[in-house]
Parts: structure tokens; sequence; C-alpha cells
């Protein structure tokens, strides 16, 4: 299957990227990529940089780059806007989805796929057409057309705060999608909703990055590769058994992988 | 003392009606506020210079702005502009209210005024003639919704004054705007009495052009069981102060205020309120909100009174402000003053600059920086705007707002 995969060009190619905040180094040298049809899986303790690196790779202003590069589709990302990367093809699924009161669900999640189907030369969908378009992706993670006419993300639950990052991905048909832990706070029915939501979406021209914290969704969608990550490195990749032996040994394993190498 | 010159100049002192003269009477003493008072202190001198710099027009005036369509549905009042209205129906009545009435209301008011607190209307009262002073009588139900309208035409200072008495399990909404031609002062005035059970849902929009200024003062009596709804907005003035001072006579009152002020450029827009529990179990919700940008300049001051006959009050006043630039300037003071033992009070304030976080989800979903801060902006607004009893396919004020900043 890995093989099969590499024929093809990479999708992302992370090159040996540190990144800081407030002079504060956080990533120190990440080298990652992705092929289509890759799922990567990231772990690691809390503050390890998992988040950072997400962030960066979908262009936060608050975090410089210091050295190394960001490459989509074969071109230098590293000064393109957030809004350039997504009309491009690359989405972020946040861990704590924002709540915007008073955007309506609906004009937020038109507003957003039009951003990217014009990026891609296709027409740009009016409420009508995009409200067909809507209710088969609802279909996907099966949500209510109610949460449509709410403000984004006020008052939903953790779970259905996930549900809609992933209905926003389904619209946005990413060829990167990078999500951050959107296992936490779903029960067991949630998470086999998102995860099958994942797997929908995702095909052979994609590639997909899941960062968590547990084996339980991997036991959902089973990655290529897993990497864990510590002190803003990548420590350790390995197959998808890398992320039981996590779960058997705990980090403390990472840590005496650490100091033996 | 050139204000009350200005005034007398205007007029001779035969013409003066009795409120004019008890009032230019009072100002006579200091016919400026003591800009040293903490009401205040705070407000641009040369702007409150500049409002009284333009001549008094106390003549109808037509506005060359068109208004917004009115449709049949509604009740339109444009105070100056030989206004009448006595409409007797079925289920309600709206009549004006008759020069005695009017007089004696009015007169009981001022026994209450003070010089700082109560400058504006003292002002607004010196400077009203009978045709710009509007009094309704409103009675019974099903009343439509009623839109009062005044306005400050070109290089002129011009007051107008409302006197509405809501009688006794009435309800009504009242959206009153407030517009300011280019180079102009309006002093607007309001005074409502809400007798028992009645309610009003109050919105209050005022807009300027360029270099417009308005002194906007509201003051409310609410009986027993009353209950007030506020929804407020100020934008584009050079100078504009709203002064809101709201009294719950008895308590077992209801108070819900929603207000913003926009400012940009250099302007200057303020709001204060009182609100007065005067018995028990009285009931306040208020916020205000404030967006400051370029070099301008928005304040807030609120002050709560629960004096030991209001127990059981449950009063809320939460300023929040949004500040766009380096150089822009909040001031807010939300202040409570309490006697009464057992009551439930709360008061904050907070500033912030556009959520960052916010910005940038949206961002990520592939929408523009200058959009995202539009759609964050309007969630801002919403708040305020869907609580102003307004058609929304007339006034499209969130699309206003959004152009404009």
């Amino acid at each position: 299957m890995q093989s099969k995969m590499k024929e093809s060009d990479p999708i992302l190619e992370v090159e040996n990227l540190s990144a800081s905040t407030d002079n504060l180094p956080i990533l120190k040298g990440v080298s990652l990529t992705v092929y289509p049809g890759e799922i990567h899986a990231i772990m690691g303790r809390n503050g390890c940089g998992k988040s950072t690196l997400s962030k960066i790779i979908a262009g936060h202003p608050s975090y410089n780059i210091t050295n190394g590069d960001i490459k989509f589709l074969g071109a230098n990302i590293n000064s393109l806007e957030p809004e350039e990367r997504s009309q491009s093809g690359i989405f972020l699924g946040f861990q704590y989805p924002i709540e915007i009161p008073g955007v309506s669900n609906l004009e937020f999640l038109r507003v957003s796929t039009n951003a990217r189907r014009k990026f891609l030369n296709k027409e740009e969908l009016d409420t009508f057409d995009f409200e067909e378009l809507v209710k088969e992706k609802l279909e996907i993670v099966k949500m209510d057309h109610a949460f449509l006419s709410r403000s984004v993300n006020q008052g939903f639950s953790g779970g259905e705060k996930k549900r809609n990052e992933i209905l926003q991905m389904a619209l946005l048909e990413p060829k990167i999608a990078i999500l951050d832990e959107t296992d936490s706070g779903l029960d067991i029915d949630a998470l086999r909703i998102v995860a099958s939501g994942i797997k929908k979406i995702s095909n052979e021209h994609t590639g997909i990055i899941l960062i968590t914290h547990y084996q339980r969704l991997l036991d959902e969608i089973k990655p290529n590769y897993v990497h864990v990550m510590s002190d803003g490195q990548i420590i350790k990749t390995g197959e998808s058994d890398l992320a039981l032996e996590l779960e058997e040994k705990g980090y403390e394993w990472t840590d005496n992988f650490i100091k033996e190498t | 003392m050139e204000i009350i010159e200005k005034i007398k100049t205007n007029k001779s002192d035969d013409n003066l009606t009795e409120i004019q003269k008890i009032c230019l009477h009072k100002l006579q003493a200091s016919p400026l506020p003591n800009p040293k008072s903490e009401l205040w202190r705070l407000s641009n001198k040369s702007k409150l210079s500049n409002f009284l710099d333009y001549s008094i027009n106390e003549k109808d005036s037509k506005f060359d702005i068109p208004y917004p369509k009115n449709s049949q549905s509604t009740i339109r009042l444009i105070i100056g502009e030989n206004c009448q209205i006595k409409l007797i129906e079925k289920n309600y009545s709206i009549q004006q209210l008759s020069e005695d009435e009017l007089q004696k209301y009015i007169k009981e008011q001022i026994t209450f005024f003070k010089q700082n607190e109560n400058w504006s209307d003292l002002l607004n009262l010196s400077l009203s003639c009978k045709n710009n002073i509007l009094g309704l009588k409103i009675n019974g139900s099903k009343i439509p919704p009623i839109e009062i309208f005044s306005h400050a035409s070109c290089n002129s200072l011009n007051a107008k004054t409302l006197v509405i008495f809501l009688e006794k399990n009435c309800a009504i909404e009242l959206l009153q705007v407030n517009l300011g031609k280019e180079n102009s002062s309006l002093s607007q005035s309001t005074f409502f009495c809400l007798k028992e059970n009645s309610s009003i849902n109050h919105g209050v929009v005022s807009y300027g052009e360029n270099r417009s200024n308005l002194l906007n003062s509201l003051n409310v009596i609410q009986q027993k069981n009353s209950t007030y709804n506020l929804g407020s907005l100020h934008f584009k003035f050079n100078y504009a102060r709203f002064e809101i001072s709201i009294k719950q006579s008895a308590g077992n009152a209801k108070t819900n205020i929603k207000g913003m002020q926009i400012t940009k450029k250099d302007e200057q827009i303020s709001t204060y309120t009182k609100i007065e529990f005067n018995g028990p179990n009285g009931f306040l919700d208020q916020i205000n909100k404030s967006l400051a940008d370029d070099k301008s300049h928005a304040i807030f001051e609120g002050s709560i009174i629960v004096p030991k006959i209001a127990q059981r009050t449950d009063a809320s006043q939460l300023s929040r402000n949004l500040l766009l630039s380096n150089l822009a300037q909040i001031d807010t003071k939300p202040q409570l003053e309490i006697i009464a033992d057992d009551v439930k009070c709360k008061h904050g304030a907070t500033i912030s600059q556009l959520n960052e976080e916010e910005l940038f989800y949206m961002r990520t979903r592939g929408i523009t920086l200058t959009e995202a801060s539009k759609l964050q902006l309007s969630s801002y607004f919403q708040e305020i705007i869907s609580f102003i009893p307004i058609s929304k396919d007339k006034w499209d004020l969130l699309d206003k707002l959004l152009n404009e900043n």
C-alpha cells in the first residue's frame, strides 16, 4: 500500500521546521511527509508541540517560523495567509472549535465553501443550492438541519462542535486535513460517527493527520504511520503498532527512549 | 452665559413659554455644566462648545434626506413638522397631551433637576418652542408600532422634546430616530411615564453626518409592574452624549437595557446612565457596548442606586468594550450604590480587541481577514441590534454599520 501511495508526489512536506512564539522556541526541527491516501497519527504529552505544529501548518499569525519549510503540493507556503492555505486545500479541525455568536452556521459554512469553490474555479453557490449540498453532507455526520440556523458553535455540546468541524471538512473537501484532538470529549457513539465521517470524506487523493492522545480513535481509523512528539520534535516514527505500544507503556517509555538516544 | 444670550436674542421675553423661562432662570446661575463634575469631566470641552456654536433654529425644516419608506402598519411622527395626531380606534387611542398636562408634567420634572445631572434637559427645555414639543398619551392594546423622528438641519441647533404617558396595561413598540445633518446640533429630551402594568419596547437609533452633534437625554419613570426595554445605538457623531435616567418609582418593575455606541475618527460619544430603585423587587439587566476606532473616544458611566427601601433588587450592569486602534480611548465606569442589605447586584467591565483566535478560526475556513473582522463585528453588534424594535427590511442597520466600519 505504501509503495503505491508514494508513486505520486507528496501533499505535505514539513522539512526541519522550527518555530517560536514570543521568542520561546516551540518546534525544534520537525520533519514530516504526507502522501496521498496516507493517514498519519501524531501522539505525545500535553505541551509537546502537537497542536502548535497543526496551527503553524494552518498559518497561525502568532507563531514565527525560525527555520525550515512547509511545502504543500510542492510549493512553499511559509508566507501564505491562513485563508490562502485553506482555500488551496489545507483544513485544520480545531480541538476547541470557536463560538461565533450572531453569525448563522449556515451562512458561515456557505461563505467558507464558496471561498474554496472560487479557488477551485467552481461556481459559487447561492443559499438555495448550498442548502441542497449541505443537506447531503449533514448525513455524513448525522447532524440535524436545525444546527444550521443556530450561531456557529454557540450552545453546541462538545460532540456537536466536533461534528460541525467534520461537516466543514466535508464541505471544503481539503487535500489534507489536520484534526487536532477531534476525539476529545466524545462519547463512544459520537466518536464512531465522527470517525465514520472522516473515513467517508478521505480518499486515495487526500491526506489526514490525526493528533490524538488515545488509541480509541486509531481503533476506528487505522493510521499508516504514528509519530511520537516530545519537546517540539518527532522522536519516533512507526506503523500503527507504535500507538498500541505507547498505550501499553505510557509516555515514560518515550522519556527512556530519549535518554537512550 | 453666551447660550442664554443666544436664546434671548432669538426671541423676546414675551414669546418664551413658562417652561423656557423657568429653565433659563435655572441656567442663568451657571450656564454651563461644571467641567470638573464627575458627569462632565471627560466631556470634550471644545466639542461641547462646538455644539453650542450653531444658531438656534425653531422653524419647521424639511429634512433633505429621505426617511426610509413607511409601511402602512406603522405610525410615524416627525417632531416639529406640524405634528398632529388623534387616533381613537376600537382597541387603542393615541392622543396629544393638552398644553396644561404637558406643562404640569414637565414642571414637576424640573423641580427634581440638578444643574450638572440635568443640564442637557435644562438646555433642551430652554430651547424647545411649543412646535418642537410633542406630548402623547397612549392607551389600549394591539397598538401598531410607532416611529418618532427628530432631526437637526445643517448649520443649526435644533431642540426637540418628546413626552409620552403610557397608560395602565398598555404595551407599545416605539422606535425613536435622531438624525443629525452635516454641521448641526440636535438637543433631544424624552420623558416617559409608564403607568402600572404597562410595557414598552423602546428603540433609540441616533446617527449623524460629518461634524454633527447630539445631546440626547432620556428620563423614564416606571410605576409598579411596568416593563421598560431599551435598545439603543449611537454612531457617526462628532460629539454625542446619551443620558439615561430611569426611576422605578415603587420598585416591582423590570428594566432591560442593551445599548451600543460606535466611535471613529476623532469622535466622542458617551453614555451616562442612572438607574434608581425606589421600592422592593426591582429588576435591571443592562449591557452597554462601545466600539472605538481611529483616534476616537467612547465613554460609559453607569450608576445603580439601591436605597434601603429597595430590598430584593436584582440588578446587573455590564460594560463591554472593543478597542480597534492604539490611538482610540475608552473610559468605562459601572458603579453600584447599595444601602439595602437583601439584594442581588453585580457589575463589570471588559475592554478587549478583536478576538484573534476567532479571526484565525474563520481564516482557516478560507474567509479573508477583512471579511472575518466584519463577521466578528456583526456578531458583536447583533446582540444589541436584535433588541431594537426595528423592521429589518426598512432599516438594515447591521449592513449600514458593517459597511461603515
